[in-house]
């Protein structure tokens, strides 16, 4: 080993980068800096950062600034699960009700608000959507804004949307020629989510009481039998359908009505002049309307956060109506702050007005961490039934046997 | 002496025992100072819980409860308290306290008191969900150990069966008597060594166990194993006896405080005329999720049933401890005394500059991945779930229960009313899945590669570059995105294949509704990704084939099936099958496109293992159901490289 004092040499280098690369530089700054995770894009995001930039400035003097970083959907909650109890997190972020309750149980992930809560604040918002971001009594993040399903019409087909099922299965069916592949009504009827317009509107229900699952109770199965009626009775509604279905058939305007939510306005051609209207009232059950489920958005504090008191500031402004009639306008969002419907700019709108009425019969998606376990046995139950590979009864209590057992192994006794 | 006694097996013992009694008396005292502590926590919820119930008592009159709760606070004070506070949630309410510092009371928790806020939530949230539940899954009574040598117990008070707000008592705690296990320990280890060395040099004088050339002995090592190990099985119980009588100590001190509580609860209670209910049992030792310990009966005497139930929990946990102990000290001397250490050190010696070298990928390969694998595994012995993330996994150690879960069910098939139905979920109906998925996926991609790769081959073959670039293609193209197109193109309405087989008369097939349908789609998507690379493989074997071989074989009249046979496959042996074995590993793993093609619909029966581990860990929270999955994943593949490398030796051979 000639060669010894040089290859020493490398050995040394080789750990000098490593350890270099370990450690981390540090910053001190009398500046409070607040991160924040959301996960916009397009006009959204356009909106946001003019809602944090709006901020900035008016906290200058405060020493606040708020920075953003856009995450990616995909990955989006589990970096949330990861990063936040770790502490490497951010202070604030946004998300949608349906995880808040894996978080909350958990633990160190999102932080109680009901403290910081004052009433002037609390009624600020469209009663459900506060629901929405309650879990087992106390509230968790400020309400951002709320997506919903609702009647999208086509007005070149349609004068007058229906207001009752009547009216749509005589609309529909009129409209309806299976040959010609038009069909009067289309929606993503086999996917849970949007059968639960119909479910609610019976009385059904996917928890009761508590986070107790109870899937398979008469009247989920009326409403799922009602469904089938337009299926298989009135025959108003194409075969095995999707989002991708739904939209093509819309824009080829081989359908007229479409029940989808906010999401879908951007993927509807241009040269459709298309309306929103709240979805019909039932007849068989004594004129009682649809009742949509409501998924919103939330502004959390990151419960390791070190500036709480100043997350919460730049919450309640964010939800404030300054801030939300940009988010409406810009972003087209929906804000949950209900001062903002009544601004001259939204309320002329008739398509914020329009599912901002459909909010007052939609009922918040539970929150429970129950919930996820729920997803799969309940689209596969939709599956069967729509296919008429099982009857209604069958397969919910198939449905409602499978979350129960996935439900045992999750709970535990200490 | 150094020809009687063999040295490596006498500092093995040295270490060995060393360590042994050391952790030993180290569990001992780690026993013993937990024993102190429950005694002290419960010392400290028998206090809240009683002042907790005189509290809900005052409230629930409704007369002058906020002078009365002063009143109630000063005198429980007589008591030895370092602090109450009393708080209601509606309004955040501080109603009463005694702490330091507190200020004027009552008033509303200022800003930076939310955390008591938060602590009196999370007690009502804990009191309904286990209500709702009718399991005992959170704590009920928050206990925390202050820097200041505090302990902290919040126990809530409710009214009408409701959480209302919640008491909090700041505890001075003792000093418990230290349990002298620390000179027992040295002893046991010092005679232990004694004795073998006395056993070794008489024996070895004897001409018994003497070591050999290399200084080494069997039968020595396995004296110093017997003396080691009956020397701590000693020292464990005369320990666990001092752990019992120290125990019994400290219970009858708590049940003194227990009569002293219950005086001053007494007193309380007559002086404003509260209703209270007798003391049948008692009701105020619980544990943090409120259930009662029946340790002692509330009239100041043990109960015995109730302590022998602590006593042989505690001491199944002590034997559990000085198992692993004896292990790690048995293997501590094996390694020495087998002669591993010496040979360890000596290639490190020899070998320095090597291992100089390697050193920080070995470093990053321990952090990398040897520390998730070994946590994962960790994992898989304990039910960890979304729920208790926060729990130390020594507390959730549930052993092999996940695996036993997981293997022993064997209800594959299930009769209900329709007949015989599978169960999709069953461990080995997946694994069914996965092995048909593998084998068929496998065979597809050598046979069409091999065929490929064949024609490709051919002589004068015109642009052969261009096709083999196309060949290429899909192997180049990211394979998320080529299950997406996939997955259109299975789509019944919209789907081309559907299209097609309608152009041709056909009815639409709904694709991801039959286990078998279902199945198939997986096998095209996959088939078409796996080809070009065994395609290359065998391409790259083919053209070093020597073309004599082929000529000598045509002199001797040997037709194309028989060059193929004779020649082609052996010579493509060494290039195929280590692709074969790369391949199924990759296969068996293959998560992308079951989760993005069929995503195991319909009802889950098209999941492989690992899509199966996910669902598991990702929809339903199990983390050590779904580690313990993992594991058995890893197990099987294990198993199949070992066999494989195997299988590779003796081909090796015969080539």
């Amino acid at each position: 080993m000639e060669s010894l004092p040089r290859n020493k040499g490398i050995v040394l280098k080789l750990w000098i980068c490593l350890l270099a690369g370990l450690a981390l530089p540090c910053q001190v700054t009398a500046q409070t800096v607040l991160v924040v995770w959301h996960s916009y894009r397009g006009q959204e995001k356009v909106a946001f950062e003019k809602v944090v930039e709006n901020f900035n400035r008016a906290n200058a003097l405060r020493k606040i600034s708020v920075t953003t970083l856009a995450v990616p959907y995909d990955a989006y909650a589990d970096k949330i699960t990861a990063a936040i109890p770790r502490g490497k997190g951010p202070d604030v972020f946004i998300f949608a009700q349906d995880r808040l309750g894996g978080w909350i149980e958990a633990a160190n992930t999102v932080e109680p608000l009901d403290f910081y809560l004052d009433d002037a604040v609390k009624q600020r918002f469209l009663k459900s959507t506060t629901d929405a971001m309650t879990y087992h009594g106390s509230i968790y993040g400020l309400p951002l804004n709320f997506k919903t399903l609702a009647l999208i019409y086509n007005k070149a087909l349609i004068k007058t949307p229906p207001k009752t099922s009547g009216e749509l299965v005589k609309l529909a069916k009129k409209f309806t020629q299976p040959q010609a592949g038009r069909f009067g009504l289309a929606y993503w009827y086999s996917n849970w989510y949007y059968h639960a317009a119909l479910m609610n509107a019976f009385g059904g229900r996917a928890f009761d009481p508590g986070p107790e699952p109870v899937l398979d109770n008469p009247e989920n199965i009326k409403s799922l039998i009602y469904l089938l009626k337009w299926c298989n009775t009135d025959k108003i509604m194409p075969a095995d359908p999707s989002t991708a279905l739904v939209t093509t058939l819309f824009n080829t305007q081989k359908t007229p009505m479409v029940f989808n939510g906010p999401w879908f306005l951007g993927e509807i051609d241009a040269h459709i002049k298309y309306g929103v209207a709240v979805l019909p009232t039932i007849d068989e059950i004594g004129g009682k309307p649809m009742r949509p489920w409501i998924t919103v958005e939330g502004v959390y504090i990151a419960l390791p956060s070190r500036h709480k008191e100043e997350s919460f500031a730049f919450a309640t402004y964010i939800t404030s109506v300054e801030a939300a009639k940009i988010m409406a306008t810009i972003g087209r969002q929906l804000p949950a702050n209900k001062a903002v419907y009544a601004l001259p700019e939204i309320a002329g709108d008739p398509v914020l007005s329009a599912f901002r009425k459909q909010l007052d019969t939609a009922v918040p998606m539970p929150n429970f961490a129950e919930m996820t376990m729920m997803w799969s046995p309940a689209s596969t139950a939709m599956n069967k039934i729509v296919k008429g590979a099982a009857s209604p009864e069958e397969a919910m209590r198939e449905a409602q046997r499978a979350v129960v057992e996935s439900v045992r192994g999750l709970r535990k006794s200490q | 002496m150094k020809k009687f006694v063999s040295m490596p097996v006498a500092v093995g013992l040295l270490l060995a025992a060393a360590l042994a009694f050391f952790l030993g008396a180290l569990f001992v005292d780690q026993a013993a100072e937990d024993m102190a502590r429950s005694i002290e926590e419960r010392r400290g919820i028998v206090q809240a819980m009683a002042l907790s119930e005189v509290v809900s008592r005052i409230e629930s009159q409704d007369t002058d409860v906020e002078g009365r709760l002063a009143t109630a606070v000063k005198y429980w004070g007589r008591l030895e308290t370092g602090g109450i506070r009393v708080i209601r949630l509606s309004g955040a309410r501080l109603l009463a306290s005694s702490m330091p510092g507190d200020g004027t009371i009552p008033r509303r928790l200022k800003m930076d008191e939310k955390y008591l806020f938060d602590l009196g939530q999370r007690l009502r949230i804990a009191r309904e969900t286990n209500r709702d539940e009718g399991i005992a899954r959170k704590k009920e009574i928050e206990l925390e150990h202050m820097p200041d040598n505090r302990l902290s117990v919040s126990a809530p008070y409710l009214v009408d069966g409701a959480v209302r707000g919640y008491v909090q008592l700041n505890l001075p705690q003792h000093k418990p008597a230290r349990l002298a296990s620390r000179g027992p320990a040295i002893l046991g280890a010092a005679l232990v060594i004694g004795v073998f060395f006395v056993l070794a040099l008489a024996l070895g004088r004897y001409g018994i166990f003497r070591p050999d050339g290399r200084g080494l002995s069997r039968g020595q090592l396995a004296l110093a194993a017997g003396v080691l190990l009956l020397g701590l099985w000693i020292f464990a119980v005369t320990q666990l006896s001092a752990l019992a009588d120290h125990r019994w100590r400290l219970e009858e001190g708590l049940a003194e405080h227990f009569m002293l509580v219950r005086e001053a609860s007494r007193d309380i209670s007559q002086s404003f005329a509260l209703k209270t209910a007798p003391i049948t049992d008692n009701r105020w030792d619980v544990d943090e999720y409120r259930r009662p310990l029946h340790i002692n009966d509330g009239h100041g005497h043990l109960r015995l049933k109730g302590l022998d139930g602590v006593q042989a929990a505690l001491f199944k946990e002590m034997r559990r401890s000085f198992d692993g102990v004896g292990l790690l000290a048995l293997a501590l001397l094996l390694f020495s005394g087998a002669g591993w250490a010496g040979r360890l050190k000596h290639t490190l010696v020899e070998n320095r500059e090597a291992y100089l070298y390697v050193s920080p990928a070995i470093i990053g390969m321990l952090i990398l991945v040897f520390f998730p694998f070994l946590y994962g595994i960790v994992l898989s012995f304990t039910d960890a779930t979304i729920y208790n993330t926060g729990a130390p996994l020594k507390e959730l150690w549930i052993g092999f229960t996940n695996y036993v879960n997981i293997l022993a069910d064997i209800h594959v098939f299930a009769r209900t009313g329709q007949g015989w139905v599978v169960n999709y979920q069953n461990f080995y109906w997946t694994l069914y899945i996965t092995v048909a998925w593998t084998v068929v996926n496998v065979s597809i991609g050598v046979s069409v590669g091999l065929l490929l790769a064949l024609i490709l081959n051919t002589k004068g073959l015109k642009l052969r570059a261009v096709y083999r670039v196309l060949l290429i293609l899909p192997w180049a193209i990211p394979n998320y995105i080529t299950a997406l197109i996939w997955r259109g193109m299975f789509h019944k309405q919209f789907g081309v294949i559907n299209q097609v087989i309608q152009m041709c008369g056909g009815e639409p097939v709904a694709w991801f509704d039959g286990v078998f349908s279902s199945f198939i789609t997986g096998i095209a998507t996959n088939g078409w990704l796996s080809f070009p690379f065994m395609m290359v493989m065998c391409l790259g074997g083919l053209q070093s084939i020597s073309q004599e071989m082929y000529e000598a074989a045509r002199l001797d009249g040997a037709g194309r099936w028989h060059q193929f046979r004779y020649i082609t496959l052996p010579s493509l042996k060494p290039v195929l099958v280590p692709a074969i074995i790369i391949s199924v590993v990759w296969t068996f793993n293959m998560f992308n496109i079951i989760f993005l093609v069929s995503g195991g619909e319909p009802a889950g029966s098209n999941e492989i293992l690992i899509t199966q581990a996910y669902k598991i860990a990702f929809e339903q929270y199990r983390y050590g159901y779904a580690a313990a999955y993992s594991t058995i994943i890893f197990v099987i593949l294990l198993a199949y490289g070992i066999f494989q490398i195997k299988m590779t030796k003796a081909t090796e051979a015969n080539i």
